[in-house]
């Protein structure tokens, strides 16, 4: 299958050149075609005999409590099966992945728009939904908390309080103090991951009284396990199937959306579907933390940062999610790659009446990159330095010290890699081309003007965690089974479209030196490999897949070893046949296997980390990954359009295992980070989100990305990781924002202080 | 859903089922159905009516079809026409919206960012409205998107009327990106030579295109219109603040006192006069 794939992708190759094949070459994903053609399924697109069709009743307030649910008509119409509300919910009435402190349904108090009700099944969406609309809720009106500030002082929203987490990181000397001295204040809009497919699913259930999940997940044991506990069965009793992912840079968890969906199936006995609107996508999902922060760098006259001071404060939205760890990663990294002798950061997550907020990508790192690399360009402007000067004489290496008190034993080629953005030529100016063909800023159709048009380069350095942090288990299993001279891979990873299933298929090339290589699809009769985020899955995933195929090949050369009175590392198999280091014994792995067929399930297990304690210190992260950004930008000053021409990027990657998938990653990413930096901000005045569809929310087009130059990957393995390979999609999502921003900042001198960038803050008035 | 070949047909059709709704393009109307806000009875399709779907010249006029799509719209051979249409037209939406959106269902819409609407504001563009038993009567667009002269039941767009005024035409609009969004703000300005006259209409900022008639007269007199239509550089800069200053007037409490306007309101002023001074600029040059 990988050999027809790889070979069709490339007509124009006459001479029979072998496929790529095994780590470092550019393996095609055995799904690219069916996606590319559009017959690749979706979660969307299931279907089961005799589906019934669910529709959501959603809050339409804020914060209200809830005085009465009168579902009687909604259950009388003609084709409805079921209505559900919080009074269902025969097991645990609230779930979440850390916390347990989201209801299922809103039993006495919606926290906010769009918060589940109710939940019908019936014999057509348009029954279902109407249905939906005609249960009557009687509430009373509470005045939301939407100001994150307010929320210290607000009546307690939850049980638990307003606050989720609090940590005062307090590293160094509190009198220290610099000869030069700048602050800041900044604001981080609400970005939503946008997944390109809404939430669907559908529910079917089991002759034994349990229920089959069919649901996008990524981390489908956790989804099980909310979805017993909130139906009351044991685990083994529900199974998540993991159906084609249509998207995800977040969690990919509306559990108010998964939960109900076997709710129905249980109490009607019937497969249950459900296909997401837009509006409740992004009402239900989380989204990135909106933040404030304050800062106060401290530095010497010749640009040593001496001392900084945050304040750092997350929205959280109603429900903690993964809050906590958000935070975690924003306190531990407000001072950057940068070497910070003393450092007083606190952080707070706080609940509000807000959309809820949750893991994306670079979740706590993209906010404070912003923040930090404003400060080091007003740092460099008030020093009389310039900016990459400044960052380079502070650049973290391996061997310092995070704030956090860990030291950093992973390679961090950070000042080489600002040196190689910095160093790259700047894009040419459209002056030997007809003005008329200009790609001006507001587009081909818009309003630009050269005259009016500066351009401005700035630069963004930022850094990540890899894996879960502080103490969080982080482990996986994988299964290798070879028969026939085909290898299979058996792993609950989930491949969301980062790649991992392509990723398995060239451990076990690698290893086994078999060309044929298939990834089963993933489900929870699977041991968990946990969630498909924050890059865990090339490192404890794909570990796992390589210990299982080293066992599958020890398994399989053994006896031939033995026979010979040979190691079996003194073997090698290539193109199915294995031949010894001296060419005496060449056999084929058909011949070897005699038919036989081997299995083999293997566990990796990163080294423990430990939390942060009540002063922000600890060894809390098992890895880091950083990024150089130069962004060029044009903006016409007058109107305050802005387009970024050119984003080089330099990263730290440890090891290329598949160059065009990196590199797609890397440009995924960067993308991402221009929307967040120019355009990505769901509003919700008063805690009512806004223009909740693509075109009142700007994602990106073709348009708006900018030329995406990847101008070093640098590869110095991390010894740790298996492989030696870091995670390569959340960097650059931290670090583009940022470098848009200061980009903007050396082009109009405005101070730009929040994301994404209004067009009246890249306005220059006449004068300037 | 019925599929009539011809205008009279299709009002025939909306008298007979007075629930059917009209859809030509439907890249406004099926967002609503597709999100289930609406559920239209019946629908009666425009698609088919092959004499909307051209132009023709009527007395130093144009007669264009409310069928003509935004994508027939922004071709050369159009552009040369009406430039100023021809602009809107390409700026309208990604070539998805393009190809199938259509001039009459921007002005049956009525949205405040239909990219057409200003143009046709600042060309006086009279719409020719069939209605039941053949009947056909004109209303000036603006009066129909001021709401003083709505659709009545059963009523169609038939065609749209505009002067050919052999003059440069200019439309510009800003938008949060690079790729194709809604306007925030835009701007039409066409000059009519013939009697010495520019009229500017400003999209977006209100429920309606915004006709900013002073500043208009007041720069059309400054206009040296037999020495290449000449105009000082402070007059122009004069222009796009006066034109600005017009749509987005300084705020009063209720009480009369003087208001500080809100940063973005200032900006969005500010990029009205922005537009404005480049589009009479340019339509000038």
């Amino acid at each position: 299958m990988s050999n027809e794939t790889a070979t069709a992708a490339d007509p124009t190759d006459t001479a029979p050149t072998p496929p790529p094949h095994g780590l470092g070459t550019s393996l095609k994903p055995a799904d690219a075609r069916a996606k590319t053609e559009g017959t690749f399924p979706y979660a969307a697109d299931l279907w089961a005999e005799g589906l019934l069709w669910a529709a959501i009743l959603r809050s339409p307030h804020p914060h209200a409590r809830v005085v009465s649910i009168d579902t009687s008509f909604a259950a009388a119409m003609p084709g409805v099966h079921a209505v559900v509300t919080h009074e269902d919910v025969p097991g645990d009435p609230a779930h979440g992945r850390r916390i347990a402190d989201r209801p299922v349904f809103a039993s006495d108090l919606v926290r906010h728009h769009g918060e589940p009700i109710a939940a019908v099944a019936a014999d057509h969406p348009d029954t279902a939904r109407m249905a939906a609309a005609a249960i009557a809720v009687e509430y009373e009106v509470l005045d939301p908390v939407t100001d994150p500030e307010e929320a210290f002082a607000a009546e307690p929203l939850h049980p638990d309080g307003n606050l989720i987490r609090h940590i005062p990181l307090r590293y160094g000397d509190p009198e220290a103090a610099g000869d030069v001295v700048v602050e800041g204040l900044y604001r981080i809009g609400r970005q939503d991951p946008a997944p390109i497919g809404a939430e669907a699913g559908l529910a079917v259930p089991r002759p034994d009284g349990g229920v089959e999940l069919y649901v996008a997940s990524t981390d489908p044991h956790a989804d099980r396990d909310l979805a017993a506990a909130c139906y009351g069965l044991e685990p083994s009793r529900v199974k998540v199937v993991v159906t084609g992912v249509p998207g995800a840079t977040a969690d990919r968890e509306d559990p108010g959306l998964q939960l109900p969906l076997g709710l129905l199936a249980l109490k009607t006995g019937c497969p249950v579907k459900i296909t997401a609107t837009r509006e409740e996508s992004f009402l239900g999902h989380p989204h990135r933390h909106p933040t404030l922060l304050r800062y106060r760098h401290h530095a010497d006259a010749e640009g040593r940062l001496v001392k900084v001071e945050a304040q750092i404060l997350l929205d959280g939205g109603a429900y903690a999610d993964a809050s906590s760890e958000s935070l975690a990663a924003a306190v531990a990294f407000a001072c950057g790659p940068y070497v910070v002798p003393h450092a007083f950061i606190e952080g707070w997550a706080v609940r509000t009446n807000n959309p809820p907020s949750g893991h994306v990508r670079g979740e706590g790192a993209m906010q404070v990159c912003a923040a930090y690399e404003a400060q080091m360009d007003k740092l460099a402007a008030r020093i009389g330095m310039d900016p990459a000067e400044l960052r380079l004489r502070n650049a973290l290496a391996t061997g310092d010290i995070l704030p956090t008190g860990q030291t950093v034993t992973c390679p961090a080629p950070v000042a080489e890699l600002l040196r190689e953005v910095r160093d790259f030529p700047l894009p040419q100016l459209p002056k030997d081309t007809p003005e008329e063909d200009w790609l001006l800023p507001g587009g081909p159709e818009g309003a630009g003007e050269p005259g009016a048009v500066r351009r401005g380069v700035g630069y963004g350095l930022g850094m990540v965690h890899m894996l879960g942090a502080e103490g969080a288990d982080e482990v996986s299993t994988a299964t290798v089974k070879v028969k026939d001279g085909v290898a299979t891979v058996i792993c609950a990873a989930v491949d969301t479209g980062q790649g991992f299933a392509t990723l398995a298929r060239q451990i076990v090339q690698e290893t086994l030196g078999l060309d044929e290589v298939h990834v089963a699809p993933a489900d929870t009769d699977q041991p968990p490999a946990g969630p498909a985020c924050r890059g865990r899955h090339t490192w404890v995933s794909g570990g796992a897949v390589e210990r299982a195929a080293k066992m599958v090949r020890t398994q399989l050369l053994q006896p031939l070893a033995a026979k010979f009175g040979m190691s079996t590392e003194l073997l090698q198999i290539t193109d199915g046949k294995i031949t010894s280091y001296d060419g005496v014994l060449s056999t084929t792995v058909m011949e070897a296997m005699d038919g036989k067929e081997l299995w083999a399930t293997a566990q990796c297990r990163p080294h423990p980390t430990e939390p942060l304690d009540e002063t922000g210190q600890g060894d809390a992260f098992v890895g880091m990954a950083f990024c150089a950004v130069r962004a060029v930008v044009d903006v016409d000053v007058e109107i305050g359009a802005i387009r970024v021409v050119e984003l080089a990027v330099a990263q730290d990657v440890g090891r290329v295992l598949n160059p065009d998938q990196l590199r797609a990653r890397i440009e995924a990413g960067v993308t991402q980070g221009v929307g967040a930096a120019l355009t990505e901000n769901l509003r919700a005045p008063r805690g009512l989100v806004r223009h909740p569809d693509l075109t009142g929310y700007a994602l990106p087009t073709a348009l708006d990305a900018p030329d995406i130059r990847i101008v070093k990957l640098v590869e110095e393995r991390d010894v740790v990781a298996p492989f030696g390979a870091k995670a390569a999609s959340a960097v650059p999502v931290v670090t583009s924002p940022a470098a848009v921003a200061a980009a903007v900042r050396a082009a109009t001198g405005r101070p730009v202080n929040r994301l994404p960038i209004r067009p009246q803050a890249a306005v220059v008035t006449s004068g300037e | 859903m019925l599929l009539p070949a011809s205008l009279d047909e299709a009002v025939e059709a909306l008298a007979a089922t007075p629930a059917a709704v009209p859809v030509a393009g439907g890249t406004d109307l099926m967002t609503s159905v597709n999100s289930g806000q609406l559920r239209p009875a019946a629908l009666v399709g425009l698609g088919r009516i092959s004499e909307i779907r051209g132009w023709q010249y009527q007395d130093g006029h144009a007669l264009l079809g409310a069928g003509l799509t935004h994508a027939r719209i922004g071709r050369p051979d159009f552009a040369a026409l009406i430039p100023a249409l021809a602009a809107a037209a390409r700026a309208a939406g990604p070539p998805t919206i393009r190809n199938a959106g259509t001039l009459g269902g921007n002005i049956a819409a009525g949205a405040p960012t239909g990219d057409s609407l200003p143009v046709l504001a600042a060309l006086e563009a009279t719409l020719i409205i069939a209605g039941p038993g053949g009947s056909l009567r004109e209303v000036p667009v603006s009066h129909l998107l001021a709401g003083m002269d709505n659709l009545r039941a059963g009523e169609l767009i038939g065609f749209v009327r505009v002067p050919l005024l052999h003059a440069p035409q200019v439309f510009l609009k800003a938008t949060g990106r690079t790729g194709p969004g809604r306007s925030t703000g835009s701007v039409a300005v066409v000059l009519d030579p013939a009697r010495r006259g520019v009229r500017c209409a400003v999209g977006a900022i209100a429920p309606m295109p915004l006709r900013p008639l002073e500043a208009e007269a007041w720069v059309a007199s400054h206009i040296d219109w037999d020495a290449g239509r000449a105009l000082a550089p402070e007059a122009l800069t004069a222009f796009g603040d006066y034109v600005a200053a017009a749509c987005i007037p300084d705020g009063t409490a209720p009480d009369g006192t003087p208001e500080q306007l809100s940063p973005a309101v200032l900006h969005l002023r500010r990029t009205v006069a922005a537009l404005a001074r480049r589009a009479l600029g340019r339509a000038l040059a």
